[in-house]
């Protein structure tokens, strides 16, 4: 079987990769889809270590399930937000969009 | 030391998984970019069918890649004309890439101090989805959540519509 270490490090390499495109990039929708990697870097997390270390293996799964939901909820906000400021703005570069700057 | 069938398939989902997610983030054209990230879906998609839980995998595939995909890609449509993406100057995407080297490399060394379980403490559960069921949404389980879950989701959605309509 693939050790626990393999699946955690996998999970690791997702995260960082998604925070590169986090801070990297400047477009509003690879910003939201970096932050998709991350959620699914955490989940990959929480379910190898429902079926490593969990006795019931149902908590991670329920935790997971949890992510999605809010996945799904920040994903549905952040494209209808990018929608709205490119019909104000024209567009989607986030160093661009810097009216609250003092 | 020899590799076993799961062991092989991991190092291939895995090896797929992370080079369309580095060549999604580098990527020019948003549009490759989308169907990447779809690419890494299925790809966490099959390592959830290798952990043995299957509905999760069921689960990825119908939330990513069937519906977070397509708002994606309705996203894009609807801002029409922003298919391109000037990249940041050379400086501040080296330090992205500094920091997230430098997380990778931490929480690598931090996994390899642990000794880790090398097997599932248990078989994979077969037919468990009752179980899964009950415990969302018994009392004693994460019933008040997942009702908080599906209002969330309401609110998203109706704000969704408000802020993205046509003034």
């Amino acid at each position: 079987m693939v050790p626990l270490s393999w699946y955690l490090i996998l999970a690791a390499a997702l995260f960082s990769i998604g925070l590169y495109g986090l801070l990297a990039r400047r477009n509003l929708v690879m910003l939201l889809m970096s932050l998709e990697l991350l959620l699914n870097a955490v989940n990959i997390n929480l379910i190898a270590f429902s079926r490593y270390l969990e006795e019931g293996q149902v908590v991670g799964r329920v935790f997971a399930l949890f992510v999605y939901v809010i996945a799904a909820a920040e994903t549905a906000l952040g494209l209808a937000i990018m929608i709205a400021v490119w019909r104000t703005r024209q567009t989607v570069a986030v160093d661009e969009i810097d009216t609250l700057k003092g | 030391m020899t590799l076993g069938f799961g062991q092989i398939a991991f190092l291939v989902i895995a090896a797929l998984t992370v080079a369309a997610a580095l060549a999604m983030v580098l990527a020019r054209h948003i549009f490759h970019a989308i169907l990447l990230m779809i690419a890494v879906f299925v790809g966490v998609a099959a390592l959830y069918v290798l952990l043995g839980v299957s509905f999760m995998a069921g689960m990825q595939l119908f939330i990513y890649v069937g519906g977070v995909s397509v708002l994606a890609v309705l996203a894009i449509m609807v801002t029409r004309g922003f298919m391109g993406d000037r990249p940041r100057p050379a400086r501040s995407t080296h330090g992205a890439a500094v920091v997230a080297a430098g997380v990778f490399g931490g929480l690598t060394w931090l996994i390899l101090q642990v000794p880790w379980p090398s097997e599932p403490l248990v078989p994979a559960p077969q037919n468990d989805l009752a179980l899964l069921g009950q415990t969302l949404v018994s009392r004693a389980g994460y019933a008040v959540p997942f009702e908080l879950a599906s209002l969330l989701l309401f609110v998203v959605l109706l704000g969704a519509l408000y802020i993205a309509r046509e003034r």
